[in-house]
């Protein structure tokens, strides 16, 4: 079994189908992409093997656990030991500092530890902003927040759901190399939803989805 | 920074930024901690007013001589040892004339009155207490000296105050109990004793009286006795009443303020779970910021609810209450308690979402 396995996930809403069985293995290590049109599914299987929705139907391992035999507080924990989340809206708690919002996810993990939150901070450029909130940060700086706070407790998987989808192209690029910086010195695994290609091209492997389904899955070559 | 102090950052740096809200929500603890404390320390005072009020007026037994004109200081030795007695008082009546008007008279000891508003001060040794109906017929004024004359005998006495109860007492003048024994020289004789007996035991008690002492009329003030029950229990009600509306009132407001709260702060919800926040670990934070505005309203409440009922008091009395210490923590508990469970509902009720759904803004 890969370290992350899609076994014929299904989502259905009320009113529609999201995702109609998608099968998918991500090695460990490695970045893949999901590119697609809006409402191909592409952030609810993102949000599925984030543990962040159920699916349907179908089942979805990481590194062997299966995440639908684990209860809500289950999988709240085991999100904490394994995976880190960039939003697109970095939804940094507004009123706490940069270094404040990383010590957040450290409290959920173990212990809080200021020094390490502000090592994380200098890895990502923002040392010149630790004490500064997020309204008082770019769309950037707000993203290299969030990376470093999903990044605080070393996880084995990042998920970024279009984390550069309110950034301009500068920043953008910014954040991708940064992400390529960081990925290739700790070898977490990346899944990377995007609708832009210019983004998408940034990783391994690419798949597309179309109307809830992978409809094409090519090795990517940087 | 270890995870206690973490968490009370966290707490002060949410609190100090809702700081309108946080104000609103303890106001309305505050609110309903003033009323309840008001309303318990109106409610126990009142009982311990009203019986003080109702000793100084009457007792609810009143002991007369059957055959003897007098009765003789002994009654005292034997309602000192009945348990079932809570206080009695003596008193001598007595015809004189002060500036040649016939008044009575009235002996008794002023030691046991409470309530009464005396303009001026109690008798000492040759001094009088004069009913203002007196006061107003003989046109007297405070430290008048005035000539008391008892059977063919004239003292000069000076006013020392004056009372109005809207009673008999208007109509008389009144000394210590000692000293109008010996002016009319009555040494050790009483006209009537007045007995307050426990409420609950008064038929028993008035028999036992009767029983050991029956050469004395002992009767039941029955109406006073079964009224002031009454009207107690009426007052504790009508209180109880208050608070309980006023505790629903507020535990109302403090719930919709801290369901507006929670519904702000839902993809905060949202990202904790995300980053691996347990239903518990978040709920504790969102309770503990209702813990804290618990406290802020049942402190102030209780200030305010204190200041509130000693205004009542002293409006209604004339003197202040005693409110006891538990009050303290009966508000402080209960300021928590109407914090806390209108916190409880709004944030179980956002638990209940998916990450997914808050962080996509449904």
């Amino acid at each position: 079994m890969e370290f992350i396995s899609v076994k014929d996930v299904v989502k259905e809403y009320e009113t529609a189908v999201a995702l109609r069985g998608v099968d998918m293995d991500v090695e460990k290590g490695r970045w893949v992409s999901i590119v697609g049109p809006s409402g191909s599914g592409k952030s609810t299987l993102l949000n599925i093997i984030g543990g962040l929705d159920s699916p349907t139907k179908g089942s979805v391992f990481i590194d062997g656990v299966d995440l639908g035999s684990l209860s809500e507080d289950a999988m709240a924990r085991f999100r904490r030991e394994n995976i880190g989340f960039v939003f697109q809206q970095s939804h940094l708690v507004p009123y706490l500092t940069s270094v404040e919002n990383v010590m957040l996810a450290q409290y959920f993990h173990s212990i809080t530890d200021e020094a390490e939150a502000v090592e994380a901070l200098n890895r990502v450029g923002l040392g010149h902003r630790l004490h500064h909130r997020p309204s008082q940060l770019s769309g950037g700086e707000q993203q290299r927040v969030c990376i470093a706070r999903a990044l605080i407790n070393s996880p084995k998987i990042l998920l970024a759901d279009e984390p550069t989808g309110n950034l301009d192209r500068e920043n953008t690029r910014l954040i991708l190399e940064l992400l390529k910086k960081l990925h290739s010195e700790e070898h977490f695994t990346i899944i990377l939803v995007t609708h832009d290609p210019f983004v998408s091209k940034w990783a391994e492997r690419l798949l597309t989805m179309e109307d809830g389904r992978i409809i094409k899955d090519e090795p990517l070559y940087c | 920074m270890n995870k206690r102090k973490w968490f009370l950052h966290f707490l002060w740096r949410s609190l100090s930024q809702r700081k309108g809200r946080v104000a609103v929500a303890s106001a309305s603890v505050m609110i309903a901690a003033a009323i309840v404390v008001s309303a318990l320390g109106i409610s126990l005072g009142i009982r311990q007013k009203l019986g003080g009020e109702l000793r100084s007026y009457g007792a609810n037994v009143i002991i007369t001589p059957k055959e003897e004109k007098y009765l003789s200081d002994e009654v005292f030795s034997f309602l000192s040892s009945d348990v079932e007695v809570e206080d009695f008082s003596g008193q001598l009546y007595a015809r004189v004339s002060v500036n040649g008007a016939d008044v009575e008279m009235i002996g008794l000891d002023f030691k046991k009155l409470q309530g009464w508003r005396i303009e001026g001060r109690t008798p000492a040794e040759g001094e009088i207490l004069i009913g203002t109906n007196i006061r107003d017929a003989l046109g007297l004024k405070l430290n008048d000296a005035v000539k008391v004359t008892v059977g063919d005998r004239d003292i000069l006495m000076k006013v020392s105050g004056f009372v109005e109860r809207g009673g008999p007492e208007d109509n008389a003048v009144m000394l210590d109990l000692a000293q109008s024994q010996r002016l009319t020289g009555l040494v050790g004789k009483l006209s009537a004793v007045f007995v307050r007996v426990k409420s609950r035991n008064i038929g028993e008690t008035v028999k036992a009286l009767r029983d050991h002492m029956p050469y004395v009329n002992v009767k039941t003030l029955r109406q006073v006795a079964f009224a002031e029950e009454s009207f107690l229990k009426k007052i504790e009600l009508l209180m109880a009443l208050v608070t309980l509306v006023v505790l629903v009132a507020s535990g109302i407001s403090v719930s919709s303020t801290m369901s507006a709260t929670v519904l702000e702060r839902l993809k905060e919800i949202g990202l904790m779970k995300a980053i691996g926040g347990t239903k518990n670990s978040i709920r504790r934070f969102y309770l503990a910021e209702g813990c804290i505005i618990g406290i802020i309203g049942g402190l102030s409440g209780y200030v305010l609810g204190f200041l509130s009922a000693q205004a009542v008091s002293k409006g209604a009395f004339g003197s202040f209450i005693s409110i006891p210490f538990y009050v303290f923590f009966i508000s402080l508990g209960m300021g928590v308690l109407i914090a806390v469970s209108s916190s409880i509902l709004p944030v179980t009720d956002a638990l209940r979402y998916k990450p997914s759904s808050i962080l996509r803004g449904e």
